[in-house]
């Protein structure tokens, strides 16, 4: 029978300088780091979401002797995660590839027809626009549930939070992204 | 997601049209770009650049207590001086160290 480790036993290995066990954690929450990081940087940045990927388990490699597991091993690398994205946002004042309304009009004219083609792509527009005006929580938890599919409850555990809160996340995000785009004139149906 | 009144189903179907996209993957040598990372910061300095270090800081502190004892300053006062900053560094390393135990959102 195979015996599975819990992150608090691979922390205890890796903090005795078992790199195998570090390796282990690094294998097990990668991809989520990714995908955290990615949601909260955009679809455009994926290369820098790897760097802050490789930043978060440096810096967890760096803090392994102090962690003394007063919080769960994953969400502490969750929130480290969180906090880097964040800040490298807000260092590199991250601005999405904007399309103005001459490049929309280029759009490829092809089905549905060229102007439903040109509405739809325009609306997109302004949704990621409104997106962007969001609170970092709220893009971070649209992206991944919209997105990249995640469940609620994937969700809540990314974005440390219980899963009531990030249904409500989810719910107001929605709103907001509602009213800003009634302001903007758009309907959706 | 089953308590959604009709708009708010309506931007919930939007954004799953709108924001529906392939899905960037870590690259395959993200592992391995890692390790050699982690190997490279986990090395200790070598023993002439940990000399030159300790030089510079010997040097640097015996040039500040000279400058300062020239300007008729208390050898109490110069060793608070010098020796304070240092005790400050490893106190806001350690406080550091204590936020990623807490690991505060």
């Amino acid at each position: 029978m195979i015996r599975v480790e819990s992150d608090s036993q691979l922390v205890a290995r890796a903090q005795v300088g078992n790199q195998d066990a570090f390796a282990e954690l690094v294998r097990r929450h990668s991809d989520r780091v990714f995908r955290l990081a990615l949601s909260i940087l955009g679809r455009e940045f994926a290369a820098e979401a790897e760097e802050v990927a490789q930043e978060v388990f440096l810096k967890v490699h760096h803090a392994l002797a102090s962690f003394r597991g007063e919080a769960e091993v994953s969400s502490w690398i969750y929130r480290i995660t969180f906090n880097q994205a964040v800040n490298l946002k807000a260092r590199a004042r991250y601005r999405r590839p904007h399309l103005d309304d001459t490049a929309l009009s280029q759009v490829e004219t092809a089905e549905p027809g060229p102007h439903s083609l040109l509405e739809t792509a325009q609306r997109d527009q302004s949704l990621s626009e409104c997106i962007a005006t969001l609170p970092e929580v709220y893009q971070s938890a649209l992206g991944l549930y919209y997105w990249m599919g995640a469940s609620v409850a994937e969700v809540a555990a990314l974005l440390d939070v219980p899963e009531n809160t990030a249904k409500s996340y989810l719910h107001r995000a929605r709103q907001l992204l509602d009213g800003m785009l009634k302001q903007r004139g758009y309907s959706y149906v | 997601m089953s308590e959604m009144d009709p708009r708010e189903a309506e931007i919930d179907s939007l954004l799953r049209r709108s924001m529906a996209a392939p899905v960037p993957r870590l690259s395959p040598d993200f592992h391995q770009a890692l390790s050699r990372e982690v190997r490279r910061r986990s090395q200790p300095l070598n023993p002439f650049s940990r000399s030159l270090l300790t030089g510079y800081g010997v040097v640097s502190a015996a040039i500040s207590m000279v400058v300062m004892r020239g300007q008729g300053l208390g050898w109490v006062a110069i060793a608070l001086t010098t020796l304070g900053p240092l005790f400050t560094l490893e106190l806001a390393r350690r406080l550091r160290r204590r936020q990623w135990v807490m690991a505060p959102k």
